[in-house]
């Protein structure tokens, strides 16, 4: 009977604690992510300025026009361009980039910190310094083509190539923090199993394929779908570097919901702007996950 | 069991409101975005505002009121010469009454007509804010977020604003606003030198103006310093062409839904631009250049580039840069004529208000009164005035034009002397969703990717979507 109670006493105080110190968090999320998820699908419902006391209740009249908008659905094919452009690219690099590191031990300790530096300076600072760099006058790439003989290269003004340079971009902000995030997964493979491999008479590129690689794979799916979930919301540097032009070629679906809501008054349509975003980002976030689940399940 | 679990969570929610208490004002509107401010009420009616008592006046001239008060105020000095002439303004406010707090708020310009919907929407409205007029302006004023302050500008203004400049500050028949910033209007700067050089006159007609930047061309010179990231910017060229052809009615007609985008005039404009860019009249790489950064302004400096046509203020900003130089090779000339137009050759694009405060007092009538007072009184006094014709501004007041001496200003000034003589840029104008179009689609005129025709479209479709409202 003591025992029971003392359970019973010890799982009263347990839950005491959880709900403490949780419902702070609770209710901040409650405050700042749930009810503005709900207050965006409302507004979308409404024909609304942003600033004036009447809103107009048009019901579904936003959404009709999402649909058909040719802009909105280009934005969205931009997002999907930098999705798959930066996995492409962030990934291959961030792990050879660890692999690296992870090989190299204590005597490149000077890369790993040299390599996480972009991630460190602000997304604004670096638009500003690759728009300097990647200017048409003066900047890198156009000196370098003049010292060569050619022309003045005009990567930002230009689409579509205004959206690669800045996935290169992004890559070179973003490549860092998958690389930490790999060579954390890297620290988690027991040195045991490098040595077996090791006097088993395998290479170190053998180990790499067939131990390391396999080892990191829950790593590396996480890390995509990060790639893809912060791809798909993406802002800052589009809006720094081209904002969304020339024209809307480098809209992103999240700075056309900036320049709806703020730049045209027209806060209901931007709503659902951030609506259709947050349903797609949902779904197809949910759908890779569910695919990658399905492969890892038949794989291992 | 369950009266503790009760308990934790009240003790929590305490914890919660003591967090959220301790952060300020800030967070509690915050959490209900969506809920304009509760005081905006209706502005009060002319007939029963402002009770004309003694204590209002002294020697005519109307004052602040006696009582401990603030105003709360944005504007968005925070370079110069704005930042020294501005501040002034309000240090002298001060000193008159020492019983009135000023609560300044200086916000980059760049970010600023979000933060003020920000603030509008939370229920944050400034007292007082600067603003462009044209379409932002309305909308701030159809959402209840400034009042009319007609009957204030009838009795007691003393500066005599230019009417043009006071026509741009009103609108459904009332004055909401006072402006302070100074007018502006658009011509061609162009590097003096160059021209001499090469033999080159000014040009008085479009043709000139394409066979002078022919000459330019084979000399190896950029035609036109042209930095067209910002989108308003190149809109100048669609502006004046325009216009040129069509005159003010083309757009005002466009506008009232009477006319269209699809009309000759603006095909016009985007077939010249195109045929420009083809022939190689602007920069490389113009759509990526920022006018922010001044990268218009570093080809003249560098004198790859003759001309530039952009807006008065650019005066000040060379002169700013490098006095000598701006003096030595600078100088400017109106915007061509088009051979062959009926319309009206001496429309000048700009605006007679640079800058205005609207008030968003509610039904304080006192703290209306003050803020007028120091839009009125202490902006657009003498101090201030010369203040600003010095920086290399032009005051939207009567009778500044004989103070000038800079040639450029006095030419501005000139063409600014009849009201009927201004087109109003398309993007001040324009209800802000078809100001982001037009800027759109006129930054694709200029990248080749939208035809003319097709650009024009898209324009005249946000108009009809925006008169369908």
């Amino acid at each position: 009977m003591d025992n029971v109670s003392l359970l019973n006493s010890r799982q009263k105080s347990t839950r005491i604690a959880a709900t403490v110190f949780l419902s702070p968090v609770i209710l901040l999320m409650l405050i700042y992510i749930i009810y503005p998820i709900f207050s965006t699908f409302e507004i979308s419902l409404n024909e609304w300025n942003g600033i004036s006391a009447n809103k107009v209740f048009v019901g579904l009249e936003n959404w009709k026009t999402l649909v058909k908008d040719e802009v909105f659905w280009k934005a969205f094919l931009n997002n999907i361009i930098l999705m798959v452009c930066s996995i492409l690219l962030q990934m291959p690099l961030a792990v050879a980039l660890a692999t690296f590191l992870d090989a190299g031990g204590k005597k490149v300790n000077i890369y790993k910190v040299a390599w996480f530096l972009p991630l460190l300076m602000s997304s604004v600072a670096i638009g500003f310094l690759f728009s300097y760099a990647l200017a048409t006058t003066g900047g890198i790439v156009t000196t370098i083509s003049q010292a060569f003989g050619g022309g003045k290269v005009d990567l930002l003004g230009r689409a579509p190539q205004a959206l690669y340079a800045v996935i290169f971009v992004v890559a070179w902000q973003y490549t860092p923090f998958y690389m930490i995030y790999f060579l954390a997964g890297y620290s988690n493979i027991s040195i045991d199993i490098y040595e077996a491999t090791i006097i088993d008479g395998a290479t170190r590129g053998q180990y790499f394929r067939h131990v390391a690689l396999p080892l990191l794979r829950p790593v590396i799916y996480t890390a995509c779908i990060l790639s893809l979930i912060g791809s798909l919301k993406y802002f800052d540097l589009i809006y720094v570097m081209t904002g969304g032009g020339p024209g809307t070629a480098t809209d992103l679906m999240a700075t056309y919901m900036y320049k709806m809501s703020f730049k045209t008054f027209r806060m209901g349509y931007g709503s659902t702007v951030a609506a259709g975003m947050f349903v797609l980002v949902t779904g197809i976030a949910l759908v890779i996950q569910r695919l990658l689940k399905v492969r890892d399940s038949v794989d291992g | 069991m369950r009266l503790t679990k009760v308990f934790s969570l009240l003790l929590a929610i305490v914890m919660v409101l003591a967090l959220v208490a301790g952060c300020g004002e800030k967070v509690a509107p915050a959490a209900d975005p969506k809920t304009p401010a509760k005081t905006e009420e209706p502005a009060p009616k002319k007939d029963d505002a402002a009770p004309v008592e003694s204590t209002v006046t002294e020697d005519g001239k109307l004052k602040a009121p006696d009582k401990d008060m603030k105003i709360v105020l944005w504007d968005i000095a925070t370079a110069e010469p704005a930042v020294t002439i501005q501040p002034a303004a309000v240090e002298r406010f001060k000193a008159a009454y020492p019983n009135i707090e000023v609560d300044n708020t200086h916000i980059q310009n760049d970010t600023y007509k979000e933060k003020l919907v920000i603030a509008m929407s939370s229920g944050q409205c400034p007292d007082m804010y600067i603003h462009w007029t044209g379409g932002p302006m309305n909308e701030y004023i159809d959402s209840g977020f400034g009042v009319p302050i007609t009957d204030l500008m009838e009795n007691y203004c003393d500066v005599p604003f230019l009417e043009a400049a006071l026509a741009q500050c009103t609108y459904k028949g009332d004055i909401y606003a006072v402006p302070y910033g100074g007018l502006s209007g658009s011509g061609v700067y162009y590097n003096k030198k160059i021209f001499t050089e090469l033999g080159l006159s000014v040009p008085q007609t479009i043709g000139e103006l394409e066979a002078a930047c022919e000459t330019l061309k084979s000399n190896g010179y950029i035609p036109f310093a042209l930095a067209n990231q910002s989108k308003w910017t190149g809109s100048m060229y669609f502006m004046y062409l325009a216009t040129r052809f069509g005159g003010v009615d083309e757009f005002n007609k466009a506008v009232a839904g009477t006319g269209s985008f699809e009309s000759e005039a603006f095909e016009f404009a985007g077939n010249k631009i195109q045929e420009w860019v083809r022939a190689g009249y602007f920069p490389e790489g113009v759509n990526s250049l920022s006018p922010d950064d001044g990268q218009d302004r570093q080809l003249m400096y560098t004198e790859e580039a003759a001309m530039m046509l952009h807006g008065t203020w650019q005066s000040g900003a060379m002169k700013g840069d490098n006095e000598e130089w701006y003096l030595d090779s600078i100088d400017y000339f109106a915007f061509p004529k088009l051979e062959g137009s009926t319309a009206n050759q001496n429309i000048v694009v700009g605006t007679s208000v640079g800058n205005a405060f609207s008030f968003n007092t509610g039904d304080d009538e006192d703290l209306r009164r003050a803020c007028f007072v120091l839009a009125t009184q202490f902006y657009n006094d003498d101090t201030y005035n010369q203040m600003q014709i010095e920086s290399g501004g032009l005051p939207s007041i009567e009778g500044m034009g004989d103070t000038l001496t800079d040639t450029t200003m006095q030419k501005v000034w000139a063409d600014f002397s009849s009201a009927t003589n201004v087109q109003l840029w398309y993007d001040q104008y324009l209800p802000p969703e078809v100001s982001e179009v037009h800027k759109s689609t006129s930054q694709e005129i200029f990248g080749l990717t939208k035809t003319p025709a097709e650009a024009n479209k898209e324009l005249q479709a946000a108009l009809e979507k925006y008169l369908a409202k």
